[in-house]
């Protein structure tokens, strides 16, 4: 899932400041599982800063709110007979979230609450570590179901670099190499002689570098 | 050296661009840009253009300056990273390379190698004023640096961008950055000169106008239906089509817009012939140069 963590308080009042009436719109999808934008977030971060607003004098109205998904338009829709009440609205969703209902809101400004960070997984409640980079075209079949572009600091397609020690990256000795992790599975696996067969260099069209990305369902689209 | 004191006379200056191969077979290269020798102010030498995969533009550019010919080398933010920039820039800088250009570079998937990944670390801008930076004697990081370089420093522009607005903005841009000579895409009227220099009118820069050869009816068809911020006129196409001599006509027809462009009192021209170097002698005479 997509995973983000609250903006620091500071820069979000840099953000709203200006305005006197702020809707705070969290999301139920992936932002509420990391507990970084749900319902709960909305209600922390409204009351700080409702707090920080009447201590400074200048006390304003700042509501709650969250959406069953800020990606899909007919959870947007639903704020459409409130949102003129408001002058600016701080979404807690992801970054996609905040572009589709800046999207949907032309004259709104919308401000990120959060700070969208990657696709990832819970290792323990309050610990999240990145998996995939969303390439386009996955290549864990190769690589014992572990992923280098999101796991090998220098996303190496044929590692190791010949840095790692006791099985840590040399970039950072805190993090398992990604390398190390592959070969301890493909030796699980019986698969070395994958290591035999060096990847070729790999396509990025279907990563960032192909432009803005874009899936069309013919079998889905009503 | 020369390029920058000859427009700072206020001379109208003739540069020539010189497409790096796509292997190691220099002399004909070296041997052309060897025959317009004293012609040109300078060789403008491309950073893998239209994102083709070629020899170095920092590669030629060092042997055209091994050969005492002053040269424009390009840098381009879409293959290289901030570190491997200012590398470049310094190993330009430190073996005499007067002229340093920036561009952005064309996208990748318009290019051979249309799978790889682009690099993008800096925009135009950054790289600009990071050119500025290095010669204050520091480098991005804010450290300081054995030496400084010196160079004189341009861009692109592009006259005929569908949006001018933007391409003015980015202009204004660019000159905060430091860049102060500006080579345009490929013109064939003087009217879209015409037309731009009433709006950027009064801005503190060197306009160098390219001249392109056409080689072909084929290739200008191409321009016209490939390349949208280049336009080809009409009227120039079925004169290369009429034309008893194809090949002189194209001459010519360029020769023509050297003239024309210096008429209009542009600093300077820069000929692309694409493998055509040639050709060069021919289209200067021509236009009485
Ligand atoms: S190979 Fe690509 S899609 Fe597969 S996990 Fe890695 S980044 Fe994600
Ligand atoms: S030590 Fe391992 S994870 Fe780190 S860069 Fe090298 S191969 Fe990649």
């Amino acid at each position: 899932m997509i995973r983000a963590v609250g903006k620091p308080l500071e820069e979000v009042i840099g953000m709203v400041q200006d305005y006197p009436r702020i809707l705070v719109a969290g999301c139920d999808g992936c932002v509420t599982v990391c507990e970084a934008g749900g319902l709960k977030e909305v209600k922390v971060l409204a009351a700080a800063l409702r707090l920080y607003f009447t201590q400074q004098g200048e006390p304003k109205q700042i509501d709650e709110t969250s959406l069953t998904r800020q990606c899909d338009k007919e959870y947007l829709a639903q704020l459409g007979d409130r949102i003129d009440g408001y002058d600016a609205v701080l979404s807690l969703a992801c970054g996609c979230g905040v572009q589709f209902l800046a999207d949907m809101y032309t004259t709104k400004p919308v401000y990120p609450g959060v700070d969208t960070t990657f696709l990832g997984v819970t290792e323990e409640r309050g610990v999240y570590t990145e998996r995939c980079q969303a390439c386009g075209r996955c290549i864990l079949a190769d690589t014992g179901g572990v992923c280098p572009i999101a796991r090998c600091s220098k996303r190496m397609l044929n590692g190791p670099c010949g840095g790692s020690d006791k099985g840590k990256c040399e970039v950072n000795p805190e993090m398992p190499c990604g390398w190390q992790l592959i070969y301890e599975r493909l030796k699980a696996l019986g698969q070395l002689d994958r290591f035999e067969q060096p990847i070729t260099p790999k396509d990025w069209t279907t990563s960032r570098d192909g432009g803005v990305r874009k899936i069309v369902r013919e079998d889905l689209r009503v | 050296m020369q390029l920058e004191k000859k427009l700072a006379e206020g001379a109208f200056v003739v540069l020539a661009e010189m497409e790096p191969p796509k292997g190691v077979e220099v002399a004909g290269l070296v041997s052309q840009a060897m025959a317009v020798r004293g012609k040109v102010d300078a060789f403008v030498v491309p950073e893998m253009s239209s994102a083709v995969m070629r020899l170095s533009s920092l590669g030629v550019s060092l042997l055209l300056a091994s050969r005492g010919l002053e040269t424009v080398m390009q840098v381009c933010c879409r293959d290289r990273n901030r570190l491997a920039l200012q590398a470049d820039l310094l190993a330009a800088g430190a073996l005499g390379i007067p002229n340093v250009m920036g561009v952005a570079g064309d996208d990748i998937t318009f290019g051979d190698h249309h799978t790889a990944k682009a690099v993008d670390d800096l925009t135009l801008e950054e790289l600009l004023q990071g050119m500025n930076t290095l010669m204050t004697g520091r480098d991005l990081a804010g450290i300081e640096l054995k030496g400084a370089p010196r160079f004189f420093v341009g861009s692109t522009v592009n006259p005929g961008a569908a949006h001018l607005e933007a391409e003015l903005a980015a202009l204004d841009r660019k000159l905060a950055a430091g860049a102060r000579f500006f080579i345009t895409p490929p013109i064939f009227s003087v009217e879209v000169l015409d037309a731009f220099r009433k709006r950027a009118g009064g801005r503190p820069m060197y306009l160098l106008t390219t001249v392109l050869l056409l080689k072909s009816v084929g290739m200008a068809r191409y321009i016209q239906r490939h390349l949208g911020q280049i336009q080809v006129p009409e009227a120039l196409v079925s004169r290369i089509q009429k034309a008893p001599e194809r090949v002189r006509e194209c001459v010519q027809i360029a020769a023509e817009l050297v003239k024309a462009f210096k008429d209009r009192g542009v600093s300077g021209v820069v000929i692309s012939t694409l493998g055509w170097e040639d050709r060069l002698p021919a289209i200067l005479s021509a236009a009485g140069i």
